[in-house]
């Protein structure tokens, strides 16, 4: 109470009160996210004070969307959004499984044992799951053909918490399919190189992967071709525009003749740099049906479009900058700086390029083209929170096969591990462990169950029967999940419900070290100035 | 043509920019209207400058802003971020949810009541004449309920605003842990900025409207450089440095009279210092010319003996800023080229790129410029008599008074200015009067640029009553009118001549000076008390060390004693 002679102002919170606060918080959270859980969870609309829509069912975004006050919950909802950071996914778990600890350790608590016990029973709780994990994984080999059953089966499980069976089981291939695409041999998977695009056209069915690029804008001439086959891609970084240079500024010239010749000279450099790109057309395209097409970053101006144009070239400026690294990755070639020594090395090659138009709206394809390592999921839908929801989705389901890709192992699903885990620390580890830190380690145990009684919660099935029968399975010494439509337990390796392994893992790792921390406060001291201003 | 973007980061520069669009769209009705005022008609600005021609999905076309607007999450009021007025929450009641088959729960946020001016936009087609005298009593008496609503109401940006914006222009930012009510420092941004999809999405909606201009001028930044918006608009000003190499940024840093308000310890002191210092350095590094605006108090300046403006409402300061810009953008929407023909509609018309060149690249390399404005600006007395200069009063925060100095360089714009009794004087006369009021300056400037338009600034109804009643109905400033209290809106005053200088002199050195040594003194220095803020902000020493080194480059580029021939050593 020392503060107080310091401040006056200073609340101070004792033990008992921080603990209470603090695993209230942890509750709470734990009530609002637990209806997201799992492919019965409930999806939330969110209606902004000005009517803006936002569908979603993740955790990460929700947790982002309450603009939570609690300094408690601060701590847990940061853990549970760095968890989706590094591994794509699992946000809700973690908040979960925070508040189960949280939860159990206060029955115990109550009964008078030290939080410190606690903390040292999940210490070596965590240690002992997380080596359980490694010999309950299900490894996958991933070489030079993967399995892509099994990717399968792990985008398929994410994709159908966020989304309704018959959209999830369609996005399943795409994204198994981008990411496949997309890999590279000894090189890291990344993901910007699945470009996402959205068309507000048409329904959620209609989202399509495409093996090539989409950009989003067109042609800026009315004499270019909006459709072409056979085309080299010459991907450039090349101002194609006049700039006025410096020295034009209207006063350094004395009058109009000099004027012009300054804008003579200036207009004939950015016409060489055309001229130059027309020639190489010239050179790879006479004489075939063979076609040209140029991507550029920067802008290319009228005067500049129109010698293309009447060259026969399709002409794209200022194309995003990630897009230039995809389009190499996509057609092939090499984008150029300068157009200096190009030669037809430098370009790639797609098979078919069109515009589309949707009102003000102009997209381009570029489609049929060799070995790419790069793509774009084409996202439709009605309306824009429909396409942003769906937007989510896929991102979450390319993570999930990016990580299976990367772990090289995934899990079985379904409230699995969860069981099978808690059987292994309630038989094996509690009895290894002296004195009241096995309380920490039941604790820690019967917390885990917070998954499989969630999902059966959300089904609208008893919590307590599913748990004993699917126990009672794992003591036969079979592993099961829960089947969410019948409550009875089921094979999850024959439905194929697969879970990250690195998800998995973070939760198991993040999950006690925040509870841990939170149980050990045990003062509250709110003194710091109020630095809001007066209002 | 050549266009112009506009860029709006921050709470208060979007209460300017609203203000500022609002200006245009008057603009682009009085053009057609044939009962306004002729030199609106005869000699109209380019608009096609600042706004673009669209279509919608369903295939109306469209007329709006080339701009990007970043603000806030939440600080769009009852605007919905595609542009136009959100769904009812009634409406989202029957909306299906067609990607999910299982439960859904809503959760709808108290919608925001719309005005009665955004009432009363919605409710009949938006007709931007300024009605006056000859409309039937019943609606003058409604424009004046309107009027008054919006001084008593407004509490976001899109609460005044009459201009139809794009659905890419208006960009809310999600930021995911960061309490807005906080966000008053350079360091508070870091997080959001670090943000990859935030920037990407913000750099795709600037690159929609830069693809399709064919020749772009430049890009027009405002940004709100009092607090965290600073650190997101200099990471934007960084990218668009790396995207749009050779297009000029022209940056005005906006500042709502309130954010100079004390501090209440010296912890917030060193902060604040640091924060104008660091926000100053970033910015200027990534800009072409750099205009800061916003004194600590309009209703305390010069203004003060025409404009009765009140400080706390963001709604009155915002509105003198937003004026000063639009005049900073005649030059670039004249339509006649060449020095040769004086006899047409305006003269000196200029782009931005050439407005960048004469003011920052001559002599003293110096791109923080202060602008002075005259609004309204004084009549021409009749004769060859000289227009007041001394009619001009910069509102650039922390200058210096003098104006003696050899080696300014200026671009003057004056628009509408009246005669003695009330005509429209003509382009070679305010040519003239402006020349000789040059002539008679003691220390004349070493380079001037004047740009002549006969179109004054028009007045639209959503804009606050801050007139006092000495100012007429077409801006004049009568002489001889007795002070009174009661202020003349929108409905009392159509339209009000304009001048703003943007001026490069050492004028500005202490404004600089200022923030060269803030940052030395509590950044840079062997244990400075600032370095730990410094830290937590995100910069290293070396950081450090190069912003110090970069504000006393530009501090010797303006000493006068060692100004023009001192290099870099």
């Amino acid at each position: 109470m020392s503060i107080r002679m310091l401040n006056q102002n200073a609340e101070v919170m004792n033990k008992s009160a921080a603990l209470a606060m603090n695993i209230g918080a942890a509750k709470g959270l734990q009530d609002v996210l637990k209806t997201n859980l799992g492919p019965k969870g409930t999806i939330k609309m969110l209606v902004g004070g000005a009517g803006d829509i936002k569908l979603t069912k993740d955790g990460n975004t929700l947790l982002k969307e309450m603009q939570i006050q609690n300094p408690t919950a601060i701590m847990i909802a940061r853990t549970a959004v760095a968890q989706d950071d590094t591994s794509g996914d699992g946000t809700t778990s973690t908040v979960l499984f925070i508040g189960e600890l949280m939860k159990m350790s206060e029955r115990c608590i109550e009964e008078g044992t030290h939080p410190r016990f606690l903390v040292d029973g999940f210490e070596v709780a965590k240690k002992a799951t997380l080596e359980f994990l490694e010999t309950f994984k299900t490894s996958v080999v991933i070489g030079d053909q993967p399995d892509r059953e099994i990717l399968k089966m792990v985008a398929r499980t994410t994709l159908r918490t966020k989304l309704y069976e018959g959209l999830a089981d369609q996005l399943t291939d795409i994204v198994v399919n981008a990411v496949l695409c997309i890999r590279q041999s000894d090189q890291p998977i990344d993901l910007f190189m699945v470009e996402i695009m959205h068309m507000r056209h048409k329904f959620d069915v209609d989202t399509r992967l495409i093996e090539g690029l989409v950009l989003d804008h067109g042609s800026r001439h009315p004499d270019m071709k909006r459709r072409a086959e056979n085309c080299y891609i010459l991907t450039a970084n090349v101002s194609l525009e006049y700039e006025k240079s410096e020295i034009n500024a209207g006063f350094f010239y004395s009058n109009a003749e000099q004027r012009e010749k300054m804008v003579t000279a200036e207009r004939r450099q950015v016409d060489e740099r055309v001229q130059k790109i027309i020639e190489l057309k010239n050179k790879v395209c006479a004489g075939t049906d063979k076609n040209f097409v140029v991507i550029n970053q920067k802008g290319i101006d009228p005067p500049s479009l129109d010698l293309l144009a009447r060259a026969g070239i399709i002409a794209l400026r200022r194309a995003k900058r990630r897009n230039m690294e995809r389009l190499v990755l996509a057609c092939g070639g090499e984008a150029i700086n300068s157009v200096e020594g190009m030669t037809e090395e430098c370009l790639g090659w797609a098979g078919l390029v069109y515009e589309h138009v949707l009102g003000e709206e102009k997209y381009t394809f570029v489609e049929n083209v060799k070995n790419p390592h790069s793509c774009t999921i084409l996202i439709k839908g009605p309306n824009d929170h429909t396409i942003a929801q769906i937007k989510d989705a896929v991102r979450d389901g390319l993570r999930s096969v990016k990580n299976t890709v990367e772990d090289e192992a995934v899990v079985l699903g379904a409230g699995a591990f969860e069981i099978a885990a808690r059987k292994n620390l309630i038989d094996n580890v509690k009895k290894t462990v002296k004195g009241r830190a096995q309380l920490g380690v039941g604790a820690f145990a019967d917390a885990l169950l917070v998954i499989p009684k969630t999902l059966a919660e959300n089904s609208g099935l008893d919590t307590q029967d599913v748990i004993v029968s699917l126990e009672n399975e794992h003591d036969r010494g079979l592993v099961v999940g829960l089947n969410h439509n019948t409550g009875e337990p089921v094979d999850p390796e024959m439905e194929g419900i697969y879970d990250n392994y690195s998800v998995k893992r973070q939760i198991v790792n993040s999950g006690p070290i925040i509870a841990s921390q939170l149980l050990l406060v045990d003062e509250v001291i709110r003194a710091g100035r109020n630095m809001r201003k007066p209002t | 043509m050549r266009e112009v973007v506009t860029v709006q980061v921050g709470g208060f520069a979007n209460f300017v920019g609203s203000h500022f669009w609002n200006f245009q769209d008057e603009l682009l009705g009085l053009a057609d209207d044939p009962a306004a005022d002729a030199a609106f008609r005869t000699a109209p600005l380019d608009m096609d400058v600042l706004y673009r021609t669209g279509e919608t999905l369903q295939g109306v076309s469209t007329y709006c802003p080339r701009l990007v607007s970043i603000g806030s999450r939440g600080s769009l009021g009852s605007l919905s971020s595609s542009g136009a007025p959100g769904l009812s929450s009634a409406a989202s009641d029957q909306l299906n949810v067609t990607t999910w088959s299982g439960n859904v729960t809503r959760s709808v946020a108290k919608p925001h009541g719309r005005n009665l001016f955004l009432q009363s936009l919605t409710e009949q087609e938006p007709n931007p004449s300024t009605s006056n005298g000859g409309d039937n009593s019943q609606k003058s008496v409604e424009d004046k309920d309107l009027v008054e609503c919006l001084e008593k109401d407004v509490n976001f940006w899109t609460d005044y605003t009459k201009v139809q914006y794009h659905p890419q222009s208006l960009y809310e930012m999600y930021g995911s842990w960061t309490d807005f009510d906080k966000f008053d420092n350079f360091g508070t941004a870091r997080e959001v900025v670090s943000e990859w999809s935030l920037m990407e999405e913000m750099n795709e909606k600037l690159r929609f409207f830069v693809e399709e201009c064919d020749h772009i001028q430049g890009i027009q930044f405002i940004v709100d450089d009092s607090g965290g918006f600073s650190s997101i608009a200099a990471t934007y000003l960084e990218n668009i440095a790396d995207d749009y190499t050779n297009t000029p940024v022209l940056l005005y840093c906006v500042r709502d009279p309130v954010t100079h308000g004390s501090s209440r310890n010296q912890r917030e002191t060193i902060s604040r210092s640091l924060h104008d210092a660091v926000s100053f350095s970033k910015l200027s590094s990534f800009c072409s010319l750099m205009v800061p605006i916003g004194l600590p108090s309009l209703s305390q300046s010069y203004l003060s003996p025409f404009l009765s403006i009140q400080d706390a409402k963001p709604f009155h300061s915002s509105a003198i800023s937003a004026a000063a810009i639009h005049s900073v953008t005649v030059p670039f929407r004249l339509q006649n080229a060449g020095p040769a023909s004086n006899i047409a509609h305006s003269s000196g018309n200029i782009d931005m790129r050439e407005l960048v060149h004469i003011i920052s690249d001559q002599g003293r390399q110096n791109m923080v410029t202060a602008l002075d404005v005259a609004m309204p600006a004084p009549s021409l007395k009749d004769g060859n008599d000289l227009w007041n200069m001394k009619s001009l009063h910069s509102l650039t925060p922390e200058i210096s008074d003098e104006e003696e100095d050899p080696y300014s360089v200026e671009s003057l714009v004056v628009h509408g200015v009246l005669r003695a009794g009330g005509h429209r004087a003509s382009i070679s006369q305010v040519k003239s009067s402006v020349y000789s009021a040059y002539e008679a300056r003691a220390t004349k400037p070493k380079f001037s640029h004047l740009s002549v338009s006969p179109c004054p600034l028009p007045i639209p109804l959503p804009f606050p009553s801050i007139f006092r009643s000495n100012i007429s109905q077409h801006g004049e400033i009568l002489g001889n009118h007795a002070e009174g209290t009661q202020t003349k809106g929108s409905l009392d005053v159509e339209s009000i001549p304009m001048a703003a200088r943007l001026r490069s002199s050492n004028a500005v050195l202490p404004f600089i000076e200022r923030r060269s040594l803030s940052l030395q003194k509590f950044g840079v220095a062997r244990g400075a008390l600032g370095t730990q803020i410094l830290r937590d902000w995100g910069f290293g020493r070396e950081e450090m060390e190069d912003m110090g080194e970069h504000l006393s480059r530009m501090v010797r580029a303006l000493r006068p004693d060692d100004g023009l021939t001192s290099d870099s050593d």
